[in-house]
């Protein structure tokens, strides 16, 4: 065996010395997240007209006492509040009642329900909020005619376009990820910590209360916080159902305000206010952290497969799916049928015999001809395979130093890779809108109007859920089989590929599809960043089709839509890849 | 020559509580052939040692050379990664990849090596490790459907394929459950004899090291407190700690009173006693006497007339244990008890008042 010589460069390696990759990977993350946060706080502060006005002499503290001492803010703060707080309540507890009956119930079809709820992730919420407005709006909405014309009211039964509207809608929105969150969290209580309170002399209900509950309440607040942060940070449902009736919460009015820039520039204004929003996001986050990290103590995972007991439902059975069966129609099947409709006629009406008899493809040929669906549709496909790509592959590397090396910041790294997660993605189009007309303007390069622009913004939100996810399957890895690999001879660079790629392979597909989900279907940071076709994706598309009023339309490109979904859905399903579903947005 | 050389190990860890000094200036020298055992409790720095030696832990200070050239050196600062050291390693884990079968696995590291290989002659030194670890015929099974056995044959041919200079084994066998582990013992220190490849071991169980050495380092607290052939660590501990690691041992405090005829008499807790002198301890010095359980038995004759050469200690026994192949007792000796193994025919019982004899060439002093 030829003993190579020691006196290579790479040998010379001394752990206090950095390894220049590691540098390189916290570099680019530090630079991603760091600078826009920096740039719209600058801003915030900036009576610039538009972002490339921007100077330091611009500086001033009007934008805030203008701004958070208006009364139209205290009454977005009411809103947001009564929004997010009831959102959260249909969806917690729908999920809950949802996994409590798969996990211990004996209600039949468990495989069915497993299957189904995440069925709903596949309904965008733009399509999920279209779809009820053409159920529910005051004049036209479906069961409102039907209420009117047939049943003889005065007025409208339901009103969509309402607080409530809003909650329940999103509230339908949260349940699958919840869903998701919760059946594990069920799942992992070993029975013995409740037999043990059985045989001390517990009694059932004093156990369930002392015991069960006491052991699963950190679990379950941190769901309700995390799906509360969804419900704040998110645009499409308050954007189609309140902006009409002026009802504004922080992510609508963060996005009129870009919006009327046009017209009315101020810019420092909406950095002002997503400053207040940002603000209320990191907070609600720093609680949700707070508490996972507690609730690591309260680890009640055992690797041990007993099933606890379950109950008896007798004849509570029909009830309890009733129940489910009411939610999947509502999250799933209804709206899928309302656009399914929609699509089929040639003018939106209520059903009749009439119009299912002339029922035609025209919507979908229309939009196949449409001159700008062709471009909005490659665009989508360009955006949405890079920001899956990128954000695959640098959650991979940012992993892989955070888990495995002994770079001196990489607790840092990881922090700083999970602090997207709190902010809202119409403040983060905005944050961004701001460096690349900075950038652009500085180095004459054109990436404000490119399609780059999201996938840069999308790469940075998604960049939390795609560490998160990949830390937990690299920790899987037994470090020895990498050590293994090195000491048979094999490069770091080679060990990555021969032993890393392979074993996580599920991973970084798992990552990658449910990234290409997450990304085709957000709407607020696209519409932030719209500039021109040459930026135009699908969810932007749909949104101002529906704002032109080309309901049909847009109905059709939903269906189309809905129909990739649920194959990615059932795609990542066939990874076995719910639980990392539960960990997104 | 020493195949493997280590001078002034140092090793520092950070950790959440501060800095830890796990390895505190080790030195070896281990012989080509040679079968080096590093014997120690978890955390006394051992496998902290192996894994400096296979290039997996970058040490703080020191240097470590294998066949005489340099692997790591603080001063010159050199630090051979691990992939270019001429080793191979076998791991607690087994660590055997998952995604790859039999053959792949063991075909890893000849396919890393520099320089193609034809397949021909990669199949056949495949092949050939596989049936030294009596695995022939399984290279196409996944490596997930092996048994725990089987997978620590194939972590061991993976570990031998390429040849290397230097096997490492870092607690290969405590995964085995007991019946296996001694199959497995007399299979692998057989296996590793007949290649005459230089192999450093790393267990905390005295019975593999003991079986399977020629040479054994006992580590505490990241030194070595004694490195020895398996005879002498059990026969002639150096010092308190190797004594009461290896075995079972009854330590009674005394002071060296007179030196007579070649022997030193030590005052104890169980009376006066004709004692091996130890090196560096003189008279009025304060010492500990070492007595095996196994070294002591019953005075002839109720001590009277016994022979001389012997200790005689009077005593109550206080506990019987019969143990099938023994008898373990527990007499109590003025304010000690003392343990000993008696043959298992041998019929006394609890209250008794005995008498023990020590030959005095079993009785150890060790100086404080």
């Amino acid at each position: 065996m030829v003993t190579r010589t020691f006196d290579l460069p790479i040998i010379n390696i001394d752990r206090r010395t950095l390894n220049p990759w590691h540098v390189l990977i916290f570099f680019v993350v530090a630079v991603l997240v760091a600078v826009p946060l920096t740039v719209l706080i600058l801003g915030s502060f900036s009576n610039a007209k538009m972002p490339t006005d921007f100077s330091l002499a611009t500086l001033t503290f009007d934008n805030y006492p203008e701004v958070w001492l208006d009364p139209g803010t205290f009454n977005i703060l009411y809103n947001t509040v009564v929004y997010v707080v009831g959102a959260t309540c249909v969806g917690v507890s729908f999920a809950a009642i949802l996994a409590w009956l798969v996990e211990r119930t004996t209600i039949p079809g468990k495989i069915w329900i497993y299957a189904g709820v995440p069925l709903a992730l596949a309904v965008p919420g733009l399509l999920q909020a279209m779809a009820w407005v053409i159920l529910a709006s005051p004049r036209s909405g479906f069961i409102n005619k039907f209420g009117t014309d047939v049943l003889g009211f005065d007025g409208p039964i339901i009103n969509i376009y309402t607080l409530g509207g809003m909650i329940f809608v999103e509230g339908l929105r949260l349940v699958p990820t919840a869903f998701l969150m919760l059946v594990p969290l069920l799942r992992s209580m070993d029975p013995a910590l409740e037999e043990a309170a059985y045989t001390s002399g517990g009694r059932p209900l004093s156990t369930a209360r002392k015991i069960t509950l006491m052991l699963m309440a950190p679990g379950f607040v941190a769901v309700t916080i995390y799906q509360a942060i969804i419900a704040l940070e998110v645009f499409e449902v308050p954007g189609v159902l309140g902006m009409p009736a002026d009802i504004h919460v922080f992510s609508t009015r963060v996005y009129m305000l870009v919006a009327e820039a046009e017209f009315l520039p101020t810019y420092g204004q909406a950095n002002a206010l997503a400053m207040l929003y940002l603000g209320v996001a990191v907070v609600a986050s720093y609680f949700y952290w707070r508490l996972i990290r507690r609730s690591e103590r309260f680890t009640v995972v055992t690797g041990k497969g007993y099933r606890p007991k379950l109950n008896e439902l007798g004849n509570w059975h029909y009830p309890a799916i009733g129940f489910v069966l009411l939610f999947m129609f509502l999250a799933i099947i209804l709206p899928f049928l309302v656009l399914l409709y929609t699509s089929l006629v040639k003018v939106l009406q209520p059903p009749s015999a009439e119009v299912f008899a002339t029922m035609s493809f025209k919507w979908y040929s229309w939009v196949f001809d449409y001159g700008r669906f062709g471009s909005t549709l490659s665009n989508t496909f360009k955006m949405v395979f890079a920001t899956a790509s990128i954000v695959t592959v640098l959650s991979f590397l940012i992993s892989l130093v955070v888990v495995r090396s002994k770079f001196v910041a990489r607790r840092a790294l990881d922090q700083m890779s999970f602090m997207p997660h709190a902010i809202p993605g119409v403040v983060m189009g905005l944050a961004f809108l701001w460096v690349f007309l900075q950038y652009d303007k500085v180095t004459g390069s054109e990436i404000f109007g490119s399609i780059w622009s999201i996938v840069v913004v999308f790469v940075v939100a998604f960049i939390a859920y795609g560490t998160r996810t990949m830390n937990a399957a690299i920790l899987q890895i037994h470090k020895d089989l990498e050590e293994a690999s090195s000491v048979s001879g094999a490069p770091p660079w080679r060990t990555l590929w021969r032993i890393f790629v392979p074993l996580m392979m599920p991973s970084l597909v798992g990552i990658w599809v449910y990234v290409v989900l997450l990304s085709v279907r957000l709407a607020g940071a696209p519409l932030i960043l719209y500039e021109g076709r040459r930026t135009e994706v699908l969810a932007v598309l749909l949104w101002y089709l529906w704002d032109d009023g080309e309901w049909e339309a847009v109905a059709a490109m939903g269906v189309m839509m809905m129909l990739g979904l649920f194959a990615l859905v059932l795609l990542l399903r066939g990874l076995g890849f719910g639980k990392s579903m539960a960990q997104a947005r | 020559m020493a195949m493997i050389k280590i001078e002034n190990l140092n090793m520092h860890y950070q950790t959440d509580e501060g800095s830890v000094h796990a390895v505190r200036g080790v030195n070896f020298n281990i012989a080509e052939g040679e079968f080096f055992t590093l014997l120690g409790p978890s955390g006394c720095g051992k496998t902290t040692t192996l894994r400096a030696l296979a290039g997996l832990e970058r040490p703080t200070g020191g240097t470590i050379s294998i066949d005489g050239k340099t692997m790591f050196s603080e001063d010159r600062r050199i630090n051979v990664p691990a992939h270019r050291r001429d080793i191979g390693m076998v791991f607690q884990s087994y660590a055997i990849w998952p995604h790859m079968d039999v053959f792949e696995n063991v075909a890893f590291p000849l396919r890393e090596m520099r320089g193609r290989m034809s397949k021909s002659a990669l199949r056949e030194k495949v092949l050939g490790a596989l049936s030294l670890v009596q695995l022939d015929g399984y290279e196409d099974r996944p490596a997930p459907f092996l048994s725990g056995g089987q997978q620590q044959r194939l972590a061991l041919a993976r570990a031998l394929v390429k040849e290397p200079k230097v096997l490492l084994l870092d607690e290969p066998l405590s995964n085995l459950d007991a019946k296996l582990r001694e199959e497995m013992r007399d299979e692998l220190s057989d296996l590793v004899k007949r290649l005459g490849i230089t192999t450093v071991y790393v267990t905390h169980d005295q019975l593999e090291a003991l079986t399977m050495s020629d040479v054994v380092a006992v580590m505490s607290e990241g030194e070595v407190m004694q490195e020895s052939t398996p005879f002498d660590i059990y026969e002639a501990p150096a010092n308190r700690f190797v004594a009461g690691f290896i075995g079972t041992t009854n330590f009674l405090d005394g002071r060296i009173e007179a030196a007579v005829n070649g022997h030193v008499t030590v005052s104890t807790s169980c009376g006066a006693m004709t004692c091996v002198p130890p090196d560096g301890a003189g008279p009025g010095d304060t010492v500990t006497v070492i007595v095996r359980p196994e070294d002591v038995h019953l005075a002839a004759n109720g001590g009277n007339g016994s022979e001389s050469g012997e200790n005689i200690l009077s005593g109550e026994v206080a506990e019987v244990m019969f143990l099938g192949e023994a008898l373990e007792c527990q007499v109590v000796i003025g304010d000690t008890r003392m343990r000993l193994k008696l043959h298992p025919s041998t019929r006394i019982a609890a209250g008794e008042k005995i008498d023990l004899a020590i030959p005095v060439d079993r009785c150890l002093v060790l100086p404080e």
